[in-house]
């Protein structure tokens, strides 16, 4: 068992033809994940990388039955592309393509709202379930299988807790990062629900992204879960200096949360135990 | 992204939102005539133009120009002078600049609007609800104007309106407003104020459209005092025309160059030098540093970066910063592969010479190849398997190399 990803997920990959998607859809592949289509409108060939190429993702889906996308189509097209997916009413669409214009989100996000689809990402490495199957760009040779579910912010940093885990002799059901854009298209808590869910997950490492609010609705849906699995967190503070355009002035504006020490204890309060370095992180899961 | 108040100005004026009249001025000579183009009898605004906030409750930092701040109200032409002499080539700190503060390079002369309340307005992102949000508070005169802090101590004064992704805003959206400033004026020029400001924001991608403050007049008519525009960076190829007022005049020139090849840089103060991918992973490497007790001089964050070249010019950067006396390289590699980075680091060392110490980590895409090509570089250089480790090392090279 694992969470939203395994070796029978039916992926299709939307821009497949591009460098980067190939290098890596070719890592996947290799790994296990199952990829049956790619899509690519006005295609020039019918196979890629021995991979059936199709023009829209609606006859990807017919003619493959896949039920998920990853996305690598450039910033400049992704919304037109994902409200494809959307439309297709693919179960899960995870996009890597990072800088996506906000207002595009905007639209991306209403569109979700009545719609089929979970989105992962933007700007995110993708889903894994180690020694099995993955939708992204991950380093393949650092995960290890386990039951430690990790739902992260952070692509890299990420990387950093799964190697500290391992080394301290966990693994991971299944490692997802949420994407570090501006707006992004799922948070914690519905893959929080998943998590407490999977009979394989026995704990949840959170890690944080700038800002923190998506954290604050995490730790409110936690306090009011009958059956919690229990959940780590590492908050780190931001070294460098604030800026208005990174958006953390509206967020506190916005939904009322302040200093770092304030989001720090809301987390606490719920029964999130908080950590602020990757050895604390190891300890407190060795306790448990 | 930002553009300066007198440029945001003028696209206020093209979509009709009621600005004062001002001419803009790089003298104090200039500063004379833009203020006899603006008006004969006086008296004017001159206002100092960078790219930050409260620039009323700022200081100088030569004393040249006294205690006052950046906008001030002349009631003669010699006042208009004066001031624009004292406020151009200085540097103005605001609690939005930082220490060192921003040059004024250029002054903005306006007329005088007597106005009677006056508020600040935005149009902001909320990317939690992923909603466009109103905000509006009243402002009192000479207190900290920064809606941040408004927002912290009188959270309750400030009118919050959700606009989803509306264009207009609603009728009893409007009623919201209207009961919020007690406005007394005609409801139909309060609501078209309102509407091309929202106009505005989505026809050029703005992710945040502030006016600090917007002012009421006698006859409550509504004028924009202030205007700052921020665009979505990654939205301006849709706008070539804004892509031409972006003045980086400021920015540091390493921050410019790094930007310029798509990666982030940030200064902070003296010591290592940090080469990562990602900004999770620097702030966990500046922490474990500071554990340790190495200060961090800069932080270059490479992203995703598949660009040889790029990545060899960014990482030139840190190498030739002289705060810089040792260098942490921490790579974990998944879009990114590690080998370019290995590439990278020799081709500035022969470009340059490597005469600082240098720690490089690993891990993730291409990890193997780039040790290899590092081992066997010859390079008085370190490779560490992990992040606290490879601190341990650099902190004894620093040390040796004292």
């Amino acid at each position: 068992m694992a969470i939203l990803v395994d070796s029978k997920t039916k992926v299709m990959v939307q821009g497949i033809t591009g460098t980067q998607a190939s290098f890596h859809i070719q890592r996947a592949i290799k790994y296990g994940t199952n990829v049956v289509a790619g899509v690519v409108p006005n295609k020039q060939e019918d196979k890629h990388l021995g991979i059936p190429v199709f023009d829209t993702v609606r006859e990807a889906k017919e003619k493959t039955k896949a039920n998920a996308s990853i996305v690598f189509v450039p910033a400049k097209f992704a919304k037109s592309a994902i409200l494809e997916a959307i439309d297709a009413e693919l179960e899960l669409v995870v996009v890597i393509t990072s800088g996506i214009p906000v207002n595009d989100m905007l639209e991306i996000r209403r569109k979700l709202q009545n719609s089929k689809t979970l989105l992962i990402g933007p700007n995110t490495p993708g889903i894994i379930t180690p020694q099995n199957a993955y939708m992204g760009i991950f380093p393949d040779n650092i995960h290890k299988s386990g039951d430690i579910g990790i739902i992260s912010r952070s692509s890299t940093l990420t990387y950093e807790v799964v190697l500290e885990i391992n080394n301290a002799g966990f693994g991971e059901s299944t490692v997802v990062g949420l994407g570090d854009d501006y707006i992004i298209g799922t948070g914690f808590v519905e893959l929080i629900e998943r998590f407490n869910q999977d009979k394989k997950t026995k704990a949840i490492v959170l890690i944080g992204g700038e800002g923190g609010n998506y954290e604050v609705e995490a730790a409110k849906l936690y306090k009011s879960m009958p059956h919690q699995k229990p959940v780590i967190t590492l908050m780190l503070e931001d070294p460098l200096p604030l800026t208005r355009d990174s958006g953390v002035a509206t967020d506190i504006i916005c939904n009322g949360v302040t200093s770092f020490a304030e989001r720090k204890k809301l987390m606490q309060d719920s029964g999130i135990i908080v950590v602020d370095n990757l050895s604390s992180l190891t300890k407190e899961l060795a306790k448990l | 992204m930002d553009i300066y108040e007198y440029q945001a100005k003028k696209i206020f004026r093209d979509f009709g939102v009621s600005v004062p009249y001002g001419v803009i001025a790089y003298t104090p000579k200039e500063a004379k005539e833009a203020a006899l183009k603006v008006s004969h009898g006086g008296p004017w605004v001159v206002k100092a133009q960078i790219l930050a906030g409260s620039r009323d409750v700022g200081k100088f930092s030569d004393r040249r120009a006294g205690r006052r701040g950046g906008i001030r109200i002349s009631k003669t032409i010699d006042e208009v002078y004066e001031n624009a002499d004292e406020m151009l080539q200085n540097m103005l700190i605001t609690n939005q600049t930082g220490a060192k503060g921003r040059l004024v390079s250029r002054v903005y002369i306006e007329e005088y609007i007597k106005t009677t309340k006056k508020f600040y307005l935005g149009f902001v992102v909320d990317r939690i609800t992923a909603a466009v949000v109103l905000l509006l508070t009243p402002v009192m005169a000479h207190m900290n104007d920064d809606i941040l802090d408004m927002s912290l101590q009188n959270p309750d004064n400030i009118l919050k309106v959700n606009l989803g992704l509306q264009r207009e805003l609603t009728s009893a959206q409007i009623s919201s407003v209207i009961h919020f400033m007690e406005y007394k004026g005609k409801r139909n020029h309060l609501r078209t104020f309102l509407n091309r400001l929202l106009n505005l924001f989505y026809s050029y991608d703005a992710t945040m459209l502030e006016i600090n403050p917007i002012g009421l007049t006698k006859d409550e008519k509504i004028w924009a005092l202030d205007a700052k525009i921020l665009f979505d960076q990654n939205a301006l190829y849709r706008h070539k025309e804004i892509q031409k007022l972006i003045d980086d005049a400021g920015v540091d020139e390493r921050e410019k160059a790094a930007s310029k090849f798509g990666f982030q840089y940030k200064e902070l103060n003296n010591g290592i030098g940090i080469i990562s991918n990602g900004s999770g992973l620097a702030f966990n490497i500046i922490n474990e540093a500071k554990k340790q007790g190495l200060d961090t001089a800069c932080s270059l964050n490479l992203k995703g970066g598949v660009d040889r070249d790029k990545i060899t010019a960014s990482i030139k950067l840190i190498m030739t910063n002289p705060k810089v006396d040792g260098i942490f390289i921490n790579i974990l590699g998944g879009f990114l592969r590690c080998n370019l980075i290995a590439d990278g680091i020799i081709a500035v060392a022969n470009d340059l010479g490597l005469n600082i110490p240098l720690v490089a980590r690993f891990e993730g895409t291409n990890k193997e190849e780039a040790i290899n090509i590092l081992q066997t570089s010859g390079l008085p250089l370190k490779i560490a398997s992990d992040t606290v480790s490879g601190l341990d090392m650099l902190k004894e090279a620093i040390a040796e190399d004292l």
